[in-house]
């Protein structure tokens, strides 16, 4: 009797920190949320229930709309350079060869950095009068507005994203790598395979799986991006708001004292809605792929 | 070879719900407990929250809070300090968890909200309070206000009256006086457009784009009698966003107003490639120490007004309705902002007291010589019939939007008065829904 109690209890008693961890920070604020997207809630006010009033309001909302498209393409032009760029890197440290231990150094070093300080840095460079400016005058180009440019800022947001997660992104690469056998590659070298042949048709099929998981990573990182654009683009989300992403929307309408927490829930919905069927895409994609 | 493929979709799918648990967060209003009486033994410990002074001021708050505690055996006092960033997130997370500090630093538009909430006393409704208004100037108490709520909701504490900087030498390449300062919006924008021409579009004025703020000094109204409706796409703002426009296309405002914050707009005065930028004493130091050059041709004079009454910054002390020992809270709050401890605040930094009659003695009416001295002077003389412009029933969100419109403006996707007129139609529904 005692040992069936024991076997019982045992396994819940292990599960009990990570699930209670998991209820109250994950399960409750999610289910919180989920109900405040229809209430009109305010910071200091719980409010009352509207029904789909705050969807309605969505839709003619012309900033949500603007920060909809800036999330999308975020994920559309951030995810195929994080997903390529940090597997090409991986190869080239993946060599041995003298020196190699410094680069692999050097590239993970932006993950490890503050994107606070990495930010400033980079709007440091990026001014009218910074680095990157002062090299374009030097070689005889016009200055270019980085910051105040709607565009131009986005692009930069995406570019600051891309170089910091690429570091992160190669040790993954690197570990999928390690386990490609090297008979592989000895074996399309003898038929007569290229590098960049060796490349197409031995290693991306034998990392396929981390470029899937990869993807949904950095898709779900992009599609939440705020910090990058709210340092560039400044807490306004660039000229007129043009840069505003649906993160920065959920923590400029929900956040202060008189945050509209019921409208920021809504958003924060629509985010989740977005994020899984973007996850569930990727996983559909790669499903595909492996069916015979 | 057998298939990786379950173990591939595990790991995928073990993915999910990682990232997402990243993506929702919530917070939720609480409840406060029943409002304690304000009369009665001054007792018990309570707690006082200033807004970013612990840094400067440890000596003087804890001299003070020694001192009240002395005269007050059976009160204690704990201090805590806030940092200057997301200090609004901070005392929301207090009232929507009911434990607001019992004696709260705040400005008016961080009262509203919270009187709006009814978590923080108004001073006018109970006798206990109501009997120190005499004690402070009448646009101080009356600063604390709140439209629609029926009375003052803090005590006034410190003010200040930001002067506008400027870079005499800057000036004087585009063959104006350094020592005539723009005094109005007109000569503003006249100095603007001369530098601008003088120096090829290199050097512009001005920073930022206008704030509420510069409406109100313009000479706009900004909202109605009753503050239940924003006006200021009247025909004096359209000027004004108009000329700011004008500014903008010949250079007189920086190429990166639309995105400059504040801080930005500072960094820029202070590498001396803009000519003209708001402030305030405290960055005379910084002047001095970062910027030498900048601080031998630093010019000071008052911000450029239409109206003759310039803008006053506003400080107080709240006292909060939940508090468990309201007298103790209510007699600190007092003893912090009375007059002999306002002026010996006001020795301590370049804010100004809002006790009846403080400004007129020698260290805020006579010039002693030093930088420090003329700007103390000019802005103590600067509240002589100032006025808070920022309305306080406008929130982040709708200064957001005002700045926003602003910029579509100045970009030339809407006329100025378009802009405004979206501006204030956006913020009225924001307040209509308040």
């Amino acid at each position: 009797m005692r040992v069936r109690t024991h076997r019982t209890v045992s396994p819940w008693l292990f599960l009990l920190p990570g699930l209670a961890i998991t209820l109250a920070f994950n399960l409750y604020p999610f289910l919180s949320t989920a109900y405040k997207a229809f209430t009109d809630a305010r910071t200091l006010t719980a409010g009352s229930w509207v029904g789909l009033e705050n969807f309605r309001q969505l839709l003619s909302d012309e900033l949500f709309w603007v920060a909809l498209r800036n999330s999308l393409l975020y994920v559309a032009l951030v995810v195929p350079f994080t997903v390529l760029l940090p597997l090409l890197l991986a190869l080239l440290v993946e060599q041995r060869i003298p020196g190699v231990a410094f680069f692999r150094s050097a590239f993970y070093t932006p993950v490890v950095a503050s994107v606070v300080v990495v930010g400033l840095i980079w709007s440091w460079m990026l001014d009218d009068r910074g680095l990157v400016n002062s090299l374009l005058v030097t070689l005889g180009a016009d200055r270019v507005n980085f910051l105040g440019d709607q565009w131009l800022l986005l692009f930069s947001a995406m570019a600051l994203t891309v170089w910091k997660g690429l570091g992160y992104y190669m040790i993954i690469y690197l570990a999928a790598l390690g386990n490609v056998p090297r008979e592989l590659h000895e074996a399309a070298a003898v038929d007569g395979a290229g590098p960049v042949r060796r490349f197409v048709s031995v290693t991306v099929p034998a990392v396929r799986s981390t470029m899937v998981l990869v993807g949904a990573l950095s898709s779900v990182a992009a599609f939440k991006v705020f910090s990058e654009v709210y340092l560039l683009a400044g807490p306004d989300g660039g000229p007129a708001g043009a840069d505003t992403t649906l993160v920065m929307l959920v923590q400029r309408v929900g956040t202060g004292l008189g945050g509209r927490v019921g409208y920021a829930s809504a958003i924060s919905l629509v985010i989740f809605a977005i994020a899984l069927a973007l996850m569930l895409l990727v996983l559909r994609a790669d499903r595909k792929e492996d069916a015979p | 070879m057998p298939s990786a493929r379950p173990a591939r979709r595990a790991a995928a799918l073990a993915v999910v719900p990682a990232a997402l648990s990243l993506l929702l967060t919530a917070c939720g209003p609480g409840v406060g407990g029943p409002a304690t009486s304000a009369e009665g033994p001054v007792e018990g410990d309570i707690t006082f929250q200033t807004w970013n002074l612990r840094a400067e001021f440890k000596d003087y708050f804890e001299t003070l809070i020694d001192e009240f505690e002395s005269r007050h055996p059976d009160v204690r006092v704990e201090w805590a300090d806030q940092p200057a960033e997301n200090y609004a997130d901070k005392l929301s997370a207090d009232a929507g968890s009911g434990s607001l500090p019992d004696v709260i630093n705040v400005s008016p538009d961080l009262a509203y909200p919270l009187a709006d909430a009814g978590v923080i006393m108004n001073m006018d409704a109970e006798r206990a309070t109501a009997k120190y208004r005499p004690e402070y100037t009448k646009e101080a108490w009356d600063g604390y206000e709140m439209p629609g709520l029926g009375g003052t909701y803090a005590f006034p504490w410190y003010l200040n009256t930001g002067p506008l900087f400027y870079n005499k030498a800057l000036l004087e390449d585009a063959g104006l006086d350094p020592e005539k300062p723009p005094r109005d919006y007109d000569a503003l924008f006249r100095y603007a457009e001369r530098i601008a021409e003088r120096s090829e579009g290199r050097i512009p004025t001005l920073a930022a784009t206008p704030t509420i703020e510069n409406f109100g000094r313009y000479g706009v109204r900004l909202m109605n009698e009753d503050a239940t409706e924003f006006t200021y796409n009247e025909p004096a703002g359209v000027e004004l966003l108009t000329r700011y426009k004008k500014l903008y296309e010949q250079g007189g405002l920086d190429a990166q107003a639309l995105t400059n914050t504040p801080e930005k707009a500072g960094q820029k005065f202070l590498k001396q490639r803009v000519a003209m930028n708001p402030g305030s004493a405290l960055d005379l130091a910084n002047f001095r120490n970062n910027a030498p050059s900048l601080y031998e041709n630093l010019g000071i004079t008052k911000a450029p007004n239409n109206t003759g009454r310039p803008n006053m910054y506003l400080m107080g002390l709240a006292v909060s309705d939940q508090s468990e020992h309201k007298p103790a809270a209510i007699a600190f709050a007092h003893f912090v902002t009375n007059k002999r401890n306002q002026e010996k605040f006001g020795h301590q930094t370049a804010v100004f007291p809002s006790t009846r009659g403080s400004l007129d003695k020698d260290y805020w009416s006579e010039d002693d010589g030093t930088a420090a001295g003329r700007v103390r002077v000019n802005s103590a003389q600067s509240l002589d019939g100032a006025v808070n412009y920022q309305p306080v029933v406008m929130n982040d969100e709708m200064e957001t939007i005002l700045r926003n419109e602003i910029a579509k403006a100045l970009q030339g996707d809407k006329s100025p008065k378009q802009a405004l007129d979206d501006a204030v139609a956006e913020s009225n529904k924001l307040l209509r829904k308040h």
